[in-house]
């Protein structure tokens, strides 16, 4: 294999697919970050933890622009990271997925991963906006996320082994399915009480859902199409005759 | 007389330089748009990093669409 092109493609890959899914919160999810963010305005003026002031909003204004232009920068970033660890799991397993080229060998490992790391750990720790959440319990949240994702993950990772050596493959989906279910009892909840209006969170996971589904349908797209284009794989070799 | 020729081969053996270079940049991305709270810039900063958090702050919104916890 070729290191160098092996890493640039996952790297260009998982960076233009972090960059279309910053892109597509700004138009998607940032309305509902404004709504929640006016929420918690509301309620700092209603305590007097902030006053309604001219320089109040100054600032607010100042400080929301960074955010949202971080956005972008995030995305990138977040892209970059998701994409490396994509490339990783795809260089062990290409192998051995579906699919007669790249295009739908990364698709189909895109699904996997989309379900296994995203949309399970969701179901037990869903996306929320700002006013949810209590700044005390963030270490504990981060925990329980991240152990989540690990979790499943690595649990995936075991029930494929497990795939590979018996006859009847459709025990190891059963299998992983009843551990995550375990799991999902097992692990403690979101601690936090929510207390937004109800429209907001609905609306605000549901653009969420769709934006990271987004970006997991490009990265594994972009990196199938860099794939078969440059196929790291292949090295010229000068044979002596 | 002998002569060489320039064949193309398939290798499928993952090189490990690469595999930890991906892996570096996983967990460091990772930790930056969902994890950072002021670590990062505590390095130069020191306890004011806690306090501004520059990172958060631009990774906020990232942070809380993509499904990270958050403040």
């Amino acid at each position: 294999m070729k290191t160098s092109l092996f890493i640039a493609i996952v790297l260009l890959s998982g960076f233009s697919a972090g960059v279309i899914h910053g892109l597509l919160n700004l138009f998607m999810v940032e309305p509902f970050l404004d709504t929640a963010i006016g929420i918690e305005n509301k309620n700092m003026f209603a305590t007097g933890e902030a006053a309604d002031t001219p320089d109040f909003w100054v600032e607010y204004y100042s400080y929301r622009a960074w955010q949202k232009g971080g956005q972008i920068l995030a995305g990138a970033i977040l892209g970059t990271s998701v994409g490396s660890l994509f490339g990783v799991v795809l260089a062990y397993s290409r192998n051995v997925l579906p699919g007669n080229n790249f295009v739908k060998k990364t698709l189909a490992l895109a699904l996997i991963m989309w379900i296994t790391v995203y949309v399970i750990p969701f179901v037990k720790y869903p996306a929320n906006p700002p006013t949810v959440g209590d700044p005390e319990t963030i270490v504990l949240r981060q925990t329980l996320y991240l152990a989540f994702i690990a979790i499943s993950g690595f649990a995936a990772v075991g029930f494929y082994q497990l795939y590979k050596r018996i006859d009847k493959k459709l025990l190891a989906f059963i299998g992983y399915g009843a551990f995550m279910t375990a799991m999902f009892f097992v692990m403690p909840g979101n601690p936090d009480p929510i207390t937004a209006p109800e429209d907001l969170i609905s609306g605000f996971r549901i653009s969420s859902v769709i934006t990271v589904s987004v970006f997991w349908l490009a990265a594994g797209l972009i990196l199938g199409v860099l794939w078969q284009k440059f196929n790291p794989d292949k090295i010229k070799q000068t044979t002596p005759q | 007389m002998s002569y060489s020729k320039e064949i193309t081969v398939s290798k499928s053996g993952v090189p490990k330089i690469a595999l930890v270079a991906l892996a570096a940049v996983f967990v460091f991305g990772l930790f930056v748009v969902g994890y950072d709270q002021g670590h990062l810039f505590s390095v130069v900063f020191g306890e004011q990093a806690f306090a501004d958090l520059y990172i958060h702050e631009l990774t906020h919104d990232m942070r809380h669409a993509a499904g990270f916890p958050c403040h």
